[in-house]
């Protein structure tokens, strides 16, 4: 497991290293100049000067990528061309918010998705098994900026129930804000996770060794609840992994439309900017998230399942 | 706890008993709505359309971080909340221009600045109109301050704005906008010349409580403020960039007041939610179709002129401004001197004219691309400006550009057309700064170059007639559509809701000026 585990790791840092600089070149490859587009219309010729140089834009793009891994080495992103602070500062600041909007929809999906799934091929081709599937092919038909505008005209405008904009403050008023965008983004994927957990589940049940257990008389719900369930969950673990990804690049509407603080809201406000060190900082982050999350739903994966340690 | 995994699921009385169950769900919020959404009667809440993370008055980018700043800074006079451009006093207890580059003022005496700072001295206001002009401050703003040479400090609180030459928008621009801003001397040499996103020392009516990026910024009262108080104990500014947003959220009761979209108007019109008021202001902005005069195929002063008449702009503001905003005349807004009440062209299109110009010019065949940024509101008008063109033959090709690239577009030698859109300050010289030769292939992206507005230019800051200024303005405009490279659309408009408990503090372009803000 432990070799299983570094090699995990060490393929993840090299995912980390494509990424990031595929980002870091596409960036520079985009029309326009950085510093006139950051510094407006009436910055002075030496503040332009100061800036090109201080961001290496002189230099040429090798150089300048050698100098980003080299902070970025020693923990530096670089300083925020608007308020002077630091990037790292910046960027570990709105984090909090885009990680607790992204787990906050997957606890809730999984849990539902997984129920319903399991649910669901307990009682296969049955009007319950049936309206299950009507109900989760139509969340995952649903488009996720549709069911935020429509959530928030019905939960926060016409009921007002939960609150439309912001993060909140403390923990219970951060749940508070969670609610709606969570729900937004996290609908589709009960759906997905549902359907997923029942074609896993209906698969694992037919196969021998639960009906060994139904033959040595174990309770139904100790049969789908520890030996099924467990290997039917297999996928969603790393289909949750994966998803990660999905659910960064949601999250940036979903911090859009419900004017949350997010990681997503900070790079397309910086990329219209051109505001380079944060848009590096921001990105180097939300892959290291995705690549980190990928790898531990492996990781998970081979716990789960010693085979997938062994696969090749 | 016990799962049963029964083979029926749903008896009548199941469903009974969990839709039940599902109702009292449902209906459990319902009990919280009140206190979770009850407003503070102290708390104002706006929305910003961005992020103030900059507190540095020399360093500000605009009217968004200028709304957090003249709320906790002073400036010896600030705008007058209504709908005519004006000042009043606001530091200053009195102010007066002696002759025409020499401005007197003195300080009123209880305004203290913040974190042990002392009060505010006639040293404070020299160090930071100077820091503003001083080329180590690499200042986006110096412009502003003009011809600014000094202050002469002549007592504690007494001092006189020295010009190098007379400087008309001194008081329309430098005194009440982002340069007129007061910081302390000894906290900003404190802080190594330089302010970042803490204000080192405040001293307006409210104070900087708390910042969360891109989330919100809290004013609250400062307890120290002696001048009038201030109506509201907190003002909270978010920052949503999408007006869609931030109608949902002032319909949810969660704003106080907000700038709308355009197109919300007409729904708005006929009615505010929760009793609120629409208020209906021009705006600053200036749009207008551009064409580059360098450019070879535009080199026919008779097709740019076909171009012109070919545009119908009130259907124009109809498809992409639903009818809220009115035409243009030219790029300075009405209320400002300079603004002229006719263009050169007629607003209506005129087709047969546009179709014998296009005859004179000898040209067929036609064939040009539109640059348009890509916002909703530019590809419904470029549309519309495609099929007018269309109608005397002209092929025009859309060419749809993201931020960074559009605004670079100054130095793209083969731009032909492009809608643009500039914003202003509330002043003539900041509009026609940006159309001088000097500025040609930076911000002048027309390349319009003619001697007779550059001096124009040049002149009319320095003019303090208003009437004089305003007839060189209007020429200056009349120069910029006789050369054909422009094509005025609009100056677009600023509305605005407020909830019933407010009573904002406008100005003329519907921006706010927090300080002002009364309770209904």
């Amino acid at each position: 497991m432990l070799i299983f585990t570094l090699k995990r790791f060490a393929l993840a840092a090299l995912i980390l290293f494509v990424a990031v600089t595929l980002m870091f070149l596409m960036i520079r490859a985009v029309p326009g100049d950085p510093v006139q587009i950051m510094l407006g219309p009436r910055a002075t010729p030496e503040l332009q000067a100061r800036l090109t140089a201080e961001l290496a834009l002189d230099q040429p793009i090798f150089r300048q990528l050698i100098i980003f891994y080299g902070n970025m080495l020693q923990g530096d992103l670089g300083t925020d061309v608007f308020s002077g602070r630091a990037v790292t500062q910046i960027v570990f600041q709105q984090l909090p918010f885009t990680l607790e909007l992204i787990f906050g929809s997957i606890i809730w999906s999984a849990a539902l998705g997984i129920f319903l799934g399991a649910y669901a091929a307990s009682y296969p081709n049955t009007l319950i098994d049936r309206m299950v599937a009507i109900v989760s092919v139509s969340f995952v038909a649903a488009p996720a900026f549709v069911v935020a505008l429509l959530s928030l005209l019905l939960f926060a405008v016409h009921l007002r129930w939960f609150p439309a904009i912001g993060a909140g403050n403390g923990f219970w008023d951060r749940m508070d804000h969670l609610v709606l965008p969570s729900f937004a983004i996290g609908l589709s994927w009960v759906g997905y996770i549902a359907r997923l957990v029942r074609a896993s589940m209906l698969e694992v049940l037919g196969e021998h060794h639960i009906r060994t257990a139904r033959a040595f008389g174990l309770a139904e719900r100790r049969i789908v609840m520890v030996y099924a369930l467990r290997i039917a969950i297999l996928p969603v673990v790393t289909v949750i992994g994966v998803g990660m990804g999905f659910l960064l690049s949601s999250a940036v509407f979903a911090e859009i439309v419900f004017a949350r603080p997010g990681l997503g809201k900070l790079v397309i406000d910086s990329i219209t900017t051109r505001n380079y060190p944060i848009v590096m900082g921001s990105v180097l982050v939300s892959t290291g998230l995705f690549v980190v999350s990928t790898a531990l739903a492996d990781l998970v994966n081979a716990w789960l399942d010693p085979r997938a340690r062994s696969a090749k | 706890m016990k799962i049963e995994w029964t083979k029926t699921p749903i008896g009548r009385r199941k469903f009974l008993k969990g839709a039940t169950a599902l109702g009292a769900t449902a209906a459990l919020p319902m009990g919280f709505a009140g206190s979770a959404f009850a407003q503070e009667s102290g708390t104002l809440r706006v929305r910003a359309y961005g992020d103030a993370p900059n507190m540095d008055p020399a360093h500000s980018v605009g009217v968004v971080e200028e709304e957090i700043h003249s709320s906790i800074y002073n400036k010896l006079v600030q705008y007058k909340p209504g709908s005519e451009w004006g000042w009043q006093l606001d530091a200053a207890s009195s102010i007066e221009q002696v002759d025409p580059t020499h401005i007197k003022f003195a300080l009123r005496d209880d305004i203290g600045f913040t974190n042990g700072h002392g009060a505010m001295t006639a040293e404070d206001v020299k160090f930071s109109f100077e820091r503003i002009i001083a080329d180590e401050t690499e200042s986006p703003n110096k412009p502003d301050m003009g011809p600014l040479s000094h202050v002469e400090v002549t007592g504690e609180r007494e001092g006189t704005i020295v010009l190098n030459e007379p400087f008309a928008p001194l008081w329309s621009i430098a005194l009440p906008y982002i340069t007129g801003n007061i910081v302390s001397k000894s906290a900003v040499e404190a802080a190594g010349g330089r302010i970042n996103s803490e204000p080192v020392a405040e001293s307006g009516p409210y104070l900087r409580a708390s910042w969360s990026p891109k989330e919100k910024t809290v004013l609250q009262r400062n307890p120290d403020w002696k001048g009038e108080a201030p109506a509201w104990d907190t003002i909270e500014v978010y920052p949503i960039d999408d007006e869609n947003t931030a109608e949902i959220a002032f319909e949810a009761g969660e704003l106080d007041l907000t700038r709308v979209s355009l197109g919300s108007v007409a729904r708005y019109r006929d009615g505010v939610p929760n009793g609120g008021t629409l208020v209906e202001n021009p705006s600053l902005f200036y749009v207008w179709l551009g064409m580059n005069l360098d450019h070879p195929k535009l080199q026919n002063q008779k097709l740019r002129q076909a171009i012109q008449h070919a545009i119908d702009v009130p259907t124009i503001l109809e498809a992409s401004y639903f009818g809220a905003a009115d035409p243009s005349t030219g790029i300075i807004a009405p209320g400002l001197a300079g603004n002229r009440a006719k263009g050169l062209v007629a607003a209506e299109a005129n087709i047969e004219k546009a179709m014998a110009l296009l005859a004179e010019s000898g040209e067929s065949n036609v064939t040009l691309t539109l640059d348009i940024l890509n916002k909703t509101t530019y590809t419904t008008m470029a549309q519309v400006i495609q099929a007018m063109l269309a109608q005397i033959g002209i092929t025009l090709e859309i060419n749809v550009l993201e931020s960074g690239a559009f605004w670079a577009s100054g130095d793209n030698e083969n731009l032909q057309l492009v809608l643009n859109r500039y914003s202003m300050a509330p002043d003539p010289s900041y509009a026609t700064a940006w159309f001088t030769s000097a500025q040609a292939g930076i911000w002048n992206w027309e390349r319009f170059r003619s001697e007779e507005f550059d001096a124009i230019h040049a002149a009319a800051s320095a003019e303090t007639d208003t009437a004089k200024r305003a007839t060189m303005y209007q020429r200056a405009q009349d120069l910029m559509e006789e050369s054909g490279a422009y094509r005025f659309i609009t100056h677009e408009a600023t509305p605005v809701i407020h909830s019933s408990r407010v009573i904002p503090a406008l100005r003329p372009d519907g921006l706010s000026l927090l300080r002002y803000f009364g309770k209904a």
